[in-house]
């Protein structure tokens, strides 16, 4: 048989499937400069505060960098160039406090990382204000975020899939350890 | 109108034969030896193609100015045969040419055998070049970025490392392509001839900005290169100027430290272009923008909207400490 | 003929033998008695000439220095403890620091009196042993900087106080040193060296040398220039500062220097054996032990690893670090050097003990410095002129593959070289060292050296890394673990005369205590998970254990009381490099947790807790 050509509106449609589909192609807006606005978030360490009311609400900014897989990855390069990883290894800690386990004494939301980071805190962790860009110090609490569990499985990077430790929330429950598991991991001869 | 685009097309290809960047301009051993082989298989190709055009124009031609009758299928054509043999002879021979041209010429450019070679270290980083001489006693080792010098007439190893992600080291002048490949050292060997300024590129993708990850080769005189390395020996200047001061302390307490590196400042970095002789530089930021001042100080201001995606964050500064670190900056010659 | 003389004769002969054997008799009796006096006054000796190399001296009964010795024997001459009564050893008195980090410290007796240096806040308590339960006499508190707590490498931990003259004298995390009155704990002087936002700490016990306290740096691991500073005792003030990297002006080298080997000659050598301006954040700091030669005049001290972690940032030798210096105390001028591991590529500091010994080698008795190192090597070296007479492997060694002796040089193996972005495996020894700081103890009487030490490999994977002043500058992810034979600890005794083990004890987790050796042929140590342990010096066999609350790092010590009786004193409380996972609350579900270490220790947190706990040992007292 011959070809014949396709109704106009069923070729509309197509056009429209097609437009709709490419729209989905960016994963994720990259900002890559200074375009977002500026000035820390507020930041409260404590969960107590005397009166009523006081709680601050969440900054919407931190939603924007916990979910964004490349700002979450500059964060992990970000924790290898400044150094992060010098004293808090691969999350493990050893200068300073493990970071993939659930423990935060100065709080766990991403602006209390945030403030930690820029401030330093009075037991060793260093003050990066005016070191690292609000946007790195935003980037660096995302992936921090990342170490411990908190951030959605879909922002992490395949990066971050095949390291040993993957965070909390992608990791299978441990089996059982039965007699023969060895206490110690590595080839030991 | 055909003529023209023909004539036109002729004239873009014939732009090909000299440069700075291009293949068919060889200054160096290598690359000479790489352009004699392009210009053997050129001409065996070329030969080959003529005879097909030719042989298919003939058909053509032939059969329109008289119809023949259909030939007679024969068990035995002893011409059909004869060319045949004579076609699958020049076809050997020509592949034979090529295969074995080819062989000889990739390993000598494989064969590092001089040991008065000049040792250099090129890493490759998303989107820059460190490039490191690595000549005599250690503590005469030098390090910059993005550009290279090299003396004419002496064979330059390159050892090629990654730091992040696969590169390519492609200076056509000088060499053929050579990969940097993260947990690898591969070797490559340049012996420049012609003393000239070339171009050399990234040749793998490599990310946001691989278009913008060139790298000056500049080929000199042994003696401009002995002066040329015993200035980059020396430690940056001092500042001269309460500016200059200033901007260097900018440099120092800022963020610029923490990735950037100057001998003579408080400043170790090693993740960024090392930065103690900036200002004698052709470029800036992998040959992405010819190196000024003001090209210095908007790259410093806005690095994101120059080359987006690089690693390099927008720094909020001042404008009096912006313009104290660019005098700084622009000092070290 | 006459057969018999006359009787008178003969009785008169018998007579003559009989006073002659009477004289003789009385002659050996005199000549034994006399060997046996000991002049008396001996018992009040406060620290007089306190270098034995070797020889079992008289013992004053006190620990007025971790070492107990210039010659760094550890060694308590006193035997009222012995092989046959140890098992009825208990604790007489314990005295809580209120610290939960590591103790790595030694307690410190002078006369009736213990002096503790606790972990940062490095806070310092007397306890008066003349009263029982030996109740606090003062405390000091040196309030250091908080912040210094965020550049120590390798826990918060000090390694003891020293008294010399009156004085008790300290350092603090964050680089100061402190002179404090013995009898009121007054502070007597303060002087600070360090500057923590260049990533110095000082972690070490400093030693006091002719009227001059030693003191040097930590933060090898951040970047820092490792020195070794002389102060005056009686005022603090700074007499000389020794760097160990760098121009020869600032390393103190001048004409006096003779090195034994041809690799260690050259002029400005800490400079030109580093790449432009890497040297000075070379690292060879000066974190462990200092030895005193007093008839040669010579300090002994090594320094440590080269920084950063990451080789290939610094080619070269990498001169000072990783070496064995020799200097003059007086004005700090050095003599010799020795480097152990040019160009180090494991984090071997060489900072261990160096134990000072006359041993018979080849024929004759030698001046030696014995040095059992990170490495893996037992080093014996003549300590007046720095060459190395014997360096055998304690360990299975396979990061290098010997030492030259007749150019100095340790021979690499290249399969073990570390590289950026490539892991190589199964690197034996591992970061920490064969042995790592915990010292040895030197008997005498059996002619061994105790090394309580660890059977460690690991892997490892360079980096390329930013100096950032403050932070680390380390360049390298590492993961450790056990050795063959599956035990992380082993205690070995040694002999370095005849270069091989006599006997070991294998423990499963590592060793990070101290030795401590007596006149009762006994040897204590303690494990990381909070067994004090005494040991038979001859054969290994263990006598006595007893479970302190808390692992146990620190160093034990044998003082006389004021009561006559010989006690055995230790800190418990684990932490240190090896006990990270514990006193800091780590995660070792990231092997690469603490340099490494969390890794081999994933088990500790099931087997000790922190804690701090001086406990004091003694036999029951006879009614």
């Amino acid at each position: 048989m011959s070809l014949r050509c396709p109704s106009t509106g069923k070729a509309l449609l197509a056009l429209a499937a097609v437009a709709a589909l490419a729209g989905g192609c960016d994963r994720e807006r990259r900002d890559l400069g200074a375009s977002m606005p500026e000035g820390g978030p507020q930041i409260q360490t404590t969960d107590l505060t005397p009166g009523r009311g006081g709680v601050l609400p969440p900054d919407p900014r931190g939603q924007l960098y916990e979910k964004s897989a490349y700002h979450v990855s500059e964060g992990s390069r970000l924790f290898r160039w400044y150094n992060c990883s010098g004293c808090h290894a691969n999350g493990g800690g050893g200068m300073g406090p493990a970071l993939i386990d659930d423990e935060w004494r100065y709080g766990s939301s991403i602006e209390q990382i945030y403030g930690t980071i820029l401030e330093g805190r009075p037991n060793g962790m260093p003050s990066f204000r005016g070191k690292a860009t609000e946007q790195q110090i935003w980037q660096l609490a995302a992936y921090v975020r990342s170490l411990g569990g908190e951030t959605p499985q879909a922002s992490s990077s395949r990066r971050e899939a095949m390291r040993s430790t993957p965070p909390r929330n992608q990791v299978t429950p441990p089996k059982p350890k039965g007699e023969g598991a060895p206490a110690v991991q590595g080839t030991a001869r | 109108m055909k003529q023209a685009a023909s004539g036109l097309i002729a004239l873009l290809l014939l732009c090909g034969c000299s440069g700075v960047q291009t293949p068919l301009d060889p200054a160096g051993d290598q690359a000479a030896s790489i352009h004699t082989m392009w210009n053997v298989m050129l001409v065996v190709c070329s030969f080959f193609y003529a005879l097909v055009i030719g042989g298919l124009l003939w058909a053509v031609v032939r059969r329109r100015r008289e119809p023949v009758p259909e030939p007679q299928a024969s068990a035995h054509d002893p011409g059909i045969e004869r060319t045949l043999a004579v076609w699958t002879g020049l076809i050997l021979a020509g592949l034979t040419l090529l295969i074995s041209w080819s062989f000889f010429v990739d390993r000598s450019l494989a064969q590092t055998h001089d040991d008065q070679a000049l040792h250099i270290t090129v890493t490759g980083y998303q989107w820059w070049w460190r490039v490191e001489y690595q000549d005599g006693p250690v503590n005469q080792w030098f390090e910059t970025a993005n550009e290279i010098h090299l003396p004419a007439g002496r064979t330059a190893r390159i050892k090629l490392e990654s730091g992040d992600v696969i590169h390519s080291f492609w200076a056509p002048n000088l060499a053929g392509k050579m990969d940097l490949i993260p947990g690898r050292h591969n070797v490559l060997d340049i012996t420049p001839r012609r003393i000239g300024v070339y171009r050399s590129q990234c040749a793998e993708f490599c990310g946001m900005q691989h278009a913008h990850m060139a790298l000056p080769i500049t080929v000199e005189s042994p003696e401009a290169f002995k002066v040329w390395r015993a200035h980059q020996l020396q430690a940056a200047k001092a500042p001269t100027s309460q500016q200059e001061a200033f901007g260097k302390a900018v440099f120092e307490t800022k963020a610029c430290a923490f990735c950037h590196k100057i001998d003579g400042a408080d400043a170790g970095g090693r993740t960024a272009p090392n930065l103690t002789h900036l200002a004698s530089r052709p470029s800036l930021a992998a040959d992405a923008i010819p190196y000024s001042r003001g090209a210095l100080a908007g790259w410093i201001s806005d690095p994101q909207g120059m080359k987006p995606g690089t690693k390099m964050p927008n720094v909020p500064l001042t404008s009096a400490e912006s313009s104290a670190v660019v005098a700084y900056l622009d000092s070290l010659k | 003929m006459g057969d018999k003389v006359a009787e008178p004769e003969r009785r008169r002969r018998w007579w003559w033998i009989g006073a002659l054997v009477v004289l003789l008799l009385a002659v050996v009796a005199a000549v034994i008695l006399s060997r046996n006096t000991s002049s008396p006054g001996a018992t009040q000796k406060i620290a007089s000439a306190p270098f034995q190399p070797g020889a079992p001296g008289e013992d004053d009964g006190q620990w007025t220095m971790p070492a107990k010795d210039y010659a760094s024997t550890r060694y308590s001459a006193l035997n009222q403890i012995n092989v046959s009564n140890v098992g009825a050893l208990r604790p007489e008195f314990t005295f809580s620091t209120g610290v939960n980090k590591g103790h790595e410290a030694a307690p410190i007796v002078v006369g009736g009196t213990m002096y503790i240096v606790t972990p940062f806040p490095n806070q310092v308590f007397a306890l008066d042993l003349t009263r029982p339960g030996a109740p606090l006499k003062w405390s000091y508190s040196p309030k250091p900087k908080s912040a210094a707590q965020g550049v120590a490498c390798c826990d918060v931990v000090n390694r003891g106080a020293v008294y010399s003259d009156g004085k008790i004298i300290i350092a603090t995390l964050d680089g100061a040193v402190i002179g404090l009155n013995a009898e009121t704990g007054s502070e007597a002087w303060r002087t600070q060296l360090g500057d923590i936002n260049r990533g110095e700490t000082i972690t070490m016990a400093p030693l006091v040398v002719k009227g001059k306290v030693l003191v040097g740096n930590s933060g090898g691991e951040m970047g820092v220039r490792g020195w070794l500073t002389a102060l005056d005792a009686g005022s603090g003030s700074v007499a000389w500062r020794a760097y160990n990297t760098g121009p020869d002006k600032d390393v103190l080298i001048g004409a006096d220097f003779k090195p034994f080997y041809a690799m260690d000659r050259g002029t400005d050598l800490g400079v030109k054996t580093w790449p432009p301006e890497a040297w000075r954040t070379g690292g060879a700091t000066v974190w462990g032990w200092i030895s005193y030669d007093p008839e040669l005049n010579l300090i002994y001290y090594g320094t440590g690893n080269p920084g950063p972690w990451n080789a290939e940032q610094r080619p070269g030798d990498n001169k000072w670090s990783s070496g064995i210096f020799a200097r003059d105390p007086d004005t700090g001028q050095a003599r010799w050097f020795y480097q152990i591991s040019p160009h180090d590529l494991h984090d071997y500091d060489a900072i261990n003990e160096n134990v000072l010994l006359d041993l018979p080698i080849g024929g004759k008795v030698r001046k030696v410095l014995v040095r059992p190192e990170r490495n893996g090597y037992v080093y014996v070296i003549d300590r007046a002129s720095g060459q190395v007479l014997s360096a055998d492997p304690f360990v299975y060694v396979n990061s290098s593959q010997g030492v030259d002796l007749r150019t100095g040089r340790l021979k690499p193996n290249k399969d073990k070289e570390p590289q950026v972005g490539k892991v190589v495996r199964e690197i034996c020894p591992s970061a920490n060292g064969a042995k790592d700081w915990n010292p040895s103890a030197w008997s005498p009487r059996t002619r061994l050296l105790y090394l309580p030490h660890v059977n460690m490999c690991m892997d490892w994977q360079s980096a390329e890394v930013n100096y950032i002043a403050g932070t680390p500058y380390v360049g390298a992810e590492v993961r450790m673990y056990g050795g063959a034979g599956g035990n992380r600890g082993v205690f070995t005794a040694w002999d370095p005369v005849k270069r091989t083990k006599a006997w070991e004890i294998k423990e499963d987790l590592p060793l990070w205590s101290g030795a401590l050796a007596t006149g009762g042929d006994l040897v204590f140590y303690g494990t990381m998970e909070g067994w004090f342990k005494a040991v038979d010096a001859s054969n290994g066999r263990v006598l006595w254990q007893f479970k302190t609350s808390s692992g146990i790092i620190g160093q034990p010590i044998s003082y006389r009381g004021p009561d006559g009786r010989q006690y055995i004193a230790i800190l418990s409380g684990v932490g240190g490099w090896a006990g990270a996972v514990v006193s800091g609350n780590l995660d070792p579900r990231d092997p690469t947790a603490a340099l490494g270490m969390a890794n081999a220790t994933q088990d500790l947190k099931q087997k000790t807790t922190t804690g701090g706990t001086l406990y004091v040992f003694a036999l029951p007292v006879h009614r």
